[in-house]
């Protein structure tokens, strides 16, 4: 690859301490994005796609939480070395994110414009800390949040919301679900970061206003350049936004492919499951096969394969051994011992 | 093959109050002159965003909410104004599953306590018989023996909606109401809970009426779609018939806005401007601030009638040529 990654994670280990034992979070998660790239990222609950996700700005609380091993990489840089406060620096830089519910992620009592100019103030404050003495020769504050306000302005624009100049004075409350999940993306772009991570940024939403917002994520990807980990548990949101899919199960990525590739031909037994289990077209009553049994326990996970006791075509090797990721196609890899290393 | 239940104009209005003295300023409609029919061992399926008026109508039916206007038919018999004694009777008929099977099993109770309840107030069933009939309805939904004596919070959600659909038919209804009984459940878990909602169908000879946003589940379960938009049906049809060809531009831009998991789908992706929103002008179509079609003069100031396209087809659309003029 000539392209170096922006994002590189190499087999992260995350353990969370609780009074009923250790929960291994995260066992061996290997991901890679390239500047510009929309990966999309599939699992079920519990499955540690909003762990690996967080653990990019590194805002999983640590204790409980632990990273045991591995690696996270962000356009060469060491993340789990810095410190906190080179972190913030980060954070406000290089990271957007935006979450799943649009109501809980606003501050009720403060308007949207308060809201955007903080968090515009604040990614322009991060990295120039200018002594006290110096401080004078700032641009006035009144000037800074002058400018704060044009930009916050010009981000609704860039984020569609209608009439951005006037209902920058409203309160959230005044916004809907559809808006305000808008007006989180238009914070999240505060900074310009080179990542924007969307965690279920629709779920809570209508199909409508879903079709809305993954429209205006793919025009941003287009017009901004930006780099989407698009995290999801719905395999037609994926479909329809990525370029690239990443499937997770009980804390590691078991197969990743383009996407056109991992619908028309998945490898791992769990992603074959996992499609068929979504109603499409063209399935008849009855035709619907659900994966039996459900996510193993995250205590005391499944030795070898955490797949293996729902697998249909179990080998005696899956119950013993963890299997490595192999490549089964062009940038197709899995990890499953049905499909042997070196094709 | 018979009507099991038939809805007429059905309406709720919930008061909105207001003003210094909080009187009532207005009405808020959320269910706005419904009507459709359920025949016996079929599926409807309700289908709309958020703050359509699905669950309510579903609620009216099972009377856990009053309806403002209309009227209910159960197996031809109004039950619009039963007494509450009469109810209890109807409810052992009608049952309910409920969207988030956590918060609809109560935590102090057991399984076995939770799904023999309805035996006890219905049959007044207790003892070992209650328990014998408590474990075949619990191998019925797929649950085991040693469940029995376990509380709700020990269950996963699949599990959990086992718990609640166990209890739904333990007073052995003909018709069931399900307000959304996958929405809160992953994928894989979900095609198992709908597929044993199918074998019980068959096994029971059940009707259900689904209430779901998940058109891709609907299409799945339902035998008949009904279409709501801010509290009236805009277009009614048989499943087929809604995703080959739905003519009302809602259903239209729904079926084009749902995420299909095939990425090599081709279709024109109808993406509609705003959202919904309750403060539309009373008169005219409920939808004619967010159509992308192009609208006739009518469609701000009269509000379209459902009216029958074709056979089994009824649409509610100004545009639809079949509509009569208004002679205004």
């Amino acid at each position: 690859m000539d392209m170096p990654d922006l994002l590189n994670i190499e087999n992260l280990h995350l353990e969370f301490d609780t009074y009923d034992g250790v929960v291994k979070v995260l066992a061996g998660v290997d991901l890679q994005m390239r500047r510009g790239d929309v990966l999309g990222l599939v699992g079920e609950t519990g499955c540690g796609k909003s762990m690996t996700a967080l653990s990019v700005p590194r805002l999983i609380p640590m204790p409980p939480g632990r990273i045991t091993a591995g690696r996270v990489s962000f356009n060469g840089e060491d993340i789990l070395s810095k410190s906190e406060s080179e972190m913030e620096a980060f954070r406000a830089r290089h990271v957007g994110m935006i979450f799943q519910d649009p109501v809980t992620n606003l501050n009720p009592l403060f308007t949207i414009r308060e809201q955007l100019v903080d968090a515009v103030l604040y990614q322009r404050a991060q990295g120039q800390k200018v002594p006290g003495r110096w401080r004078g020769f700032l641009p006035s504050a009144r000037q800074m949040r002058q400018e704060a306000h044009e930009r916050a302005v010009e981000l609704m624009r860039l984020t569609g919301i209608p009439d951005g100049d006037k209902r920058i004075f409203d309160y959230p409350h005044q916004f809907s679900g559809g808006m305000r999940q808008r007006v989180l993306i238009a914070m999240a772009l505060a900074g310009d970061p080179d990542l924007l991570i969307a965690d279920e940024p629709t779920t809570a939403l209508d199909v409508t206003i879903q079709a809305q917002i993954l429209r205006l994520i793919r025009s941003l990807v287009a017009q901004l350049g930006l780099t989407v980990l698009l995290i999801t548990h719905n395999l037609g949101v994926v479909a329809r936004s990525c370029e690239r899919v990443a499937v997770m199960y009980s804390g590691r990525v078991i197969e990743e492919s383009p996407v056109r590739e991992l619908f028309r031909n998945p490898k791992h037994p769990y992603t074959r499951g996992l499609i068929a289990a979504v109603p499409q077209k063209d399935i008849s009553r009855g035709g619907l096969e659900g994966i039996p049994g459900m996510i193993p326990n995250l205590i005391d996970p499944p030795a070898g394969c955490r797949f293996h006791p729902r697998c249909q075509q179990v080998m005696d090797v899956c119950r013993a051994t963890v299997p490595p990721t192999v490549a089964v196609g062009l940038e197709h890899s899995t990890a499953c011992f049905l499909y042997p290393e070196d094709l | 093959m018979s009507r099991l239940l038939e809805v007429n104009n059905l309406s709720k209005y919930f008061p909105v109050r207001g003003g210094l003295l909080n009187r009532v300023v207005s009405d808020f409609r959320a269910v706005d002159d419904v009507s459709f029919a359920l025949q016996e061992g079929k599926t409807l399926g309700l289908v709309g965003e958020s703050g359509s008026g699905k669950t309510t109508i579903g609620k009216c039916i099972l009377r856990l909410l009053e309806p403002t206007a209309g009227q209910i038919l159960y197996d031809g018999a109004d039950i619009t104004h039963l007494k509450q004694s009469e109810l209890r009777r109807l409810r052992g008929e009608i049952q309910m599953i409920y969207q988030a099977p956590a918060a609809s099993l109560n935590g102090r109770m057991t399984v076995g306590q939770i799904i023999g309840e309805p035996l006890w107030i219905h049959e007044s069933l207790k003892g070992n018989a209650a328990r014998e009939r408590v474990l075949e309805l619990m191998n019925v939904v797929g649950l085991k023996e040693e469940h029995y004596y376990r509380y709700p919070h020990e269950f996963s959600g699949g599990q959990q909606q086992r718990i609640g659909i166990a209890r739904a038919l333990a007073v052995q209804p003909r018709l069931i109401v399900l307000d959304e009984p996958t929405s809160a459940l992953d994928v894989s878990v979900q095609a198992q809970i709908l597929n044993l909602l199918q074998d019980l169908q068959d096994q029971f000879d059940l009707t259900y009426l689904f209430i779901s946003h998940d058109l891709g589940v609907v299409r799945y379960m339902c035998d008949e779609v009904a279409l709501l938009y801010l509290g009236k049906i805009v277009e009614v049809a048989a499943t087929e018939v809604i995703f080959e060809a739905p003519k009302h531009p809602y259903t239209q831009a729904l079926i084009s806005a749902i995420p299909e998991p095939d990425p090599d789908m081709q279709r024109e992706e109808i993406i509609i401007r705003g959202d919904l929103s309750h403060s539309f002008p009373q008169q005219g179509c409920p939808f004619a601030p967010r159509c992308h079609a192009d609208k006739l003069a009518d469609c701000d100031t009269i509000p379209p009638p459902l009216i029958e396209v074709e056979r089994r087809h009824e649409v509610a659309c100004h545009l639809h040529p079949a509509m009569p003029i208004a002679l205004t």
